[in-house]
């Protein structure tokens, strides 16, 4: 009977060797598993009830989706764009961007330019999100055409577009302040059951699509071929360079919507701060995960968890007291062992 | 120095290489290594350079015995190996990259740049060569970096040269100025082994030939005893023409043409007409120019002069998307670089070229795609486990069948084959042939370019040689053999 167990046991701890060896991602999901243990205990169980024990570990993990929720988009379209071969650096200033045409359009006061014509209230807000987003696809375009059509470096041309759009829009708005009517707030700040998720619910619906896009689509397989074989993805008929500019479209497209999120959960944009460094966090998300820098491999729910794992082990840091300033050092020991995981499954 | 070799014999594992070579060298000589492709040229120079080492057999320099372990000693007993792949820095000057790895320093230990850019230049004097040392490789054409490695391998005191297939990148004036510096060296007693497979070329530049068939010498003399097409014969041996085909009564109506196509440097004035079903061969030299003609067709180059019809409709090609649509398959050359997506599963690189068509209301039909590539599956026997699996779990036979099935489930009205048996085992190879004669038959028009000539003729109706970038010839039925060819292959 316990020679039995022992047994079982043996053979648990077997299979969990062997599947660590064999699947990265497998290693990922423990360690997630292993971080939200951990920040469990550090969360404490010092409450008089199960039941607020449990609505404070809830609202833990609200806050932690919600906070990370922007981030999370835009690793969503990075995830795309690191399979295709490339990187986007632009994603933040893009976002502020992005993020000041929005307010100028959606300002009930003198600033608003809607307002200027009588336009205001949701359909301004229509209007707002919709140029927003077409500003957005506009820009990555930009660095698309640059990428594809002039045979940039993804590196160059992102470092580029990302000097151009924070200074330009520094540059515009630095005497022009607009402020951000109330119904606009609502789009992020309406509660559900009490809480604010709509954020959470955002990122998710989107993870969702582009789930979808990525495994069931031509262009979603298209993107995977030309990662992993580009020579041979134009020989087989696929547009190359089409497909690289709809990648960079697509992300400027999810910075517009986490600038939308932005926007309306703070109620102003900080255009010299707002976003910097969501280009390093998104990526960091998306190598987490299990996409390869080179291209051809990779998944949005490695991404996903790749994000959660970062969110996760920021919230536990910040709960056993580690100062801010170290913080940073942990994300990168996190990212150096996940690569080091992955070269690992790749000799194997 | 003279050299002897005699007796090598080498072979890896089971495959004898060589068998009992003799070969050798006279001081002030150029004698030229001929042989079709693993007859065992390289196998015997790789001996001589240090590279490989030989089973049995001695190495006579002189007169005295040697043995090379690495090319380092080699190179010091005064051979040098150039091999096809230049070996030279781009962004460095011609005297940088002369002494690179043994530079010459003054007793600071910081590099003497006028001492090894004297020393260069005594070189080049003595070559009768008027370039400054300090130019940089980059701005170089190709015959002069030829002859920069040239000179790197005098100024190493080299007594004897082996060069690999020195002209198959150059130009014919950049062959003539190549041409005009051996002359130079022979004078001054360099010997030098020429390998080639440019008859012509070795007629003009060579005093001695030997010629290696199968391992075998089969045959050596002077240059001036013998003709081009009994060289060509001497390195295929005898001519083989193993099937006959029933399919030349099964041609049908002009299905592409190019009239005049040009694209430079890699071909000019081409025109040809593929017709319905029929097996048309494009064959000729590595650099020829075919690969590109036909991948310029296909629309994945962009920029050409001239005209290209198919079925009597003027086209202007300029995407790969494009070509697809107009009904035009092809089968790229070197597999792994072109033909396969080696992440992703057997599957997907069975029907990537159907995605598009393969799409409905936004999604991919998985249900369609599996149906489509079940049906290529059994149509071309392909051996394979699970249609998850990734691409490379399969041999080279069956990966280069997902290659095809990819384009025969679009159903094409040209089917380009540009060496559609490399690395694909003998098995594999009869139904590869197969599965193109039976598309002809179904009245497809089905082009093959290959440099093997046994392959041409085994499959090919008639076939167009080329040389240069330009149509050299035609054979078909009765002149269609390995001789043939050859001689038209090699400019003759």
């Amino acid at each position: 009977m316990e020679t039995a167990q022992n047994n079982e046991k043996s053979n648990f701890f077997r299979w969990l060797a062997a599947s660590w060896k064999k699947n990265s991602f497998f290693s990922t999901v423990c360690a997630l598993l292993v971080m939200i243990v951990l920040q469990t205990i550090a969360l404490g169980f010092n409450y008089p009830s199960f039941g607020e024990w449990f609505a404070a570990w809830g609202k833990n993990w609200i806050n932690i989706l919600r906070n990370n929720a922007g981030v999370g988009i835009v690793a969503l379209g990075m995830t795309f764009v690191i399979i295709s071969g490339g990187i986007d650096l632009a994603v933040g200033s893009t976002m502020v961007a992005i993020g000041a045409v929005m307010m100028l359009l959606i300002d009930g006061n003198a600033n608003g330019v809607l307002s200027a014509i009588g336009i205001t209230g949701v359909p301004a807000y229509l209007i707002a999100i919709i140029a927003g987003i077409g500003v957005g696809v506009l820009l990555g375009e930009c660095s698309g055409l640059l990428i594809a059509h002039r045979g940039m470096p993804p590196f160059i041309a992102t470092l580029g577009m990302m000097k151009i759009c924070r200074s330009v829009t520094q540059q515009c708005m630095q005497k022009i302040s607009p402020s951000v009517p109330k119904g606009f707030l609502a789009i992020a700040n309406t509660r559900i059951g009490g809480e604010i998720i709509l954020p959470i619910l955002y990122w998710l619906l989107i993870a969702a699509i582009l789930y979808a896009v990525s495994k069931h689509t031509a262009f979603g397989r298209q993107v995977f071929a030309i990662g992993s074989n580009e020579r041979t993805s134009k020989l087989s008929g696929v547009n190359v360079k089409k497909v690289k500019r709809r990648v960079y479209a697509l992300m400027g497209g999810l910075v517009a919507i986490t600038a939308m999120i932005q926007i309306a959960r703070i109620g102003s944009m900080d255009y010299a701060n707002a976003g910097s460094g969501y280009e390093m966090d998104a990526i960091a998300a998306v190598i987490i995960g299990g996409t390869s820098m080179s291209g051809g491999k990779g998944s949005i729910i490695g991404t996903v968890v790749g994000m959660l794992i970062l969110a996760v082990m920021n919230n536990l840091l910040n709960l056993i007291g580690v100062p801010p300033f170290l913080r940073e050092a942990f994300k990168g020991v996190i990212v150096i062992a996940a690569v080091l995981l992955q070269k690992q499954e790749s000799t194997n | 120095m003279k050299l002897e070799m005699k007796n090598i014999c080498k072979s890896f594992g089971s495959n004898d290489v060589l068998k009992h070579v003799d070969f050798h060298l006279n001081e002030g000589e150029i004698c030229a290594l001929l042989g079709e492709n693993g007859a065992g040229k390289s196998t015997l120079m790789n001996i001589l350079g240090g590279v490989l080492e030989a089973d049995q057999g001695e190495i006579l320099l002189d007169g005295k015995v040697h043995s090379f372990r690495t090319p380092l000693q080699s190179l010091d007993a005064g051979i040098a190996f150039i091999h096809q792949e230049l070996n030279l820095i781009n962004d460095l000057a011609i005297y940088e990259n002369m002494y690179i790895g043994r530079e010459l320093k003054k007793p600071s230990g910081l590099l003497d740049h006028r001492r090894m850019i004297a020393e260069t230049e005594k070189v080049f004097e003595r070559m009768a060569l008027d370039i400054s040392p300090k130019t940089l490789v980059r701005e170089l054409d190709a015959s002069y970096k030829q002859i920069v490695e040239i000179t790197r391998a005098l100024l190493m005191n080299a007594k004897l040269i082996i060069m690999d297939e020195p002209t198959t990148s150059l130009t014919d004036p950049e062959i003539e100025h190549v041409f005009s510096i051996l002359r130079t060296l022979r004078q001054q007693g360099v010997g030098i082994v020429f390998i080639s497979h440019k008859l012509r070329e070795v007629m003009e530049i060579c005093d001695r030939y030997t010629v290696l068939r199968d391992g075998n010498m089969v045959s050596e003399g002077m240059v001036s005893e013998v003709t081009t097409s009994e060289l060509a014969r001497f390195m295929v041996g005898h001519d083989v023409r193993s099937d006959a085909l029933d399919l030349e009564n099964n041609r049908g109506d002009a299905c592409l043409q190019l009239k005049g196509l040009t694209r430079e440097p890699y071909f000019r004035d081409i025109s040809l007409t593929a017709h319905k079903g029929e097996v048309l061969g494009v064959t000729g030299l590595l650099g020829d120019g075919r690969s590109e003609l036909f991948s310029t067709v296909f629309g994945a180059e962009g920029s050409y002069t001239g005209e290209i019809d198919l079925d009597g409709q003027r086209v202007r090609m300029h995407s790969t998307e494009q070509a697809i649509k107009m009904g035009i398959a092809y089968v790229p050359r070197n597999r792994k670089e072109n033909g396969i997506i080696k992440d992703m599963t057997i599957l997907e690189n069975g029907t990537v070229v159907s995605w598009p068509r393969l799409t409905k209301y936004l999604f991919l039909d998985h249900k369609k795609q599996k149906r489509e590539f079940e049906k290529q599956k059994l149509a071309l026997h392909i051996k394979m486990g699970a249609e998850n699996d990734v691409i490379t779990s399969l041999s080279g036979g069956n990966q280069q069948k997902i290659v095809l099935a990819k384009w025969l489930s679009e159903n094409p009205k040209v089917l380009i084959l540009d060496n559609p048996t490399q690395g694909v085992d003998v098995g594999a190879k009869e139904e590869i042939y197969d599965i193109i004669l039976a598309l002809a038959k179904a009245g497809v028009a089905v082009i093959v370019l290959s440099s093997e000539a046994q392959e041409i003729i085994r499959v090919c109706t008639r076939a167009l040689v080329m040389y240069h970038g330009g149509i050299i010839g035609e054979v078909s039925g009765e002149t269609m053999n390995e001789h043939a060819i050859m001689r038209l292959a090699t400019g003759g």
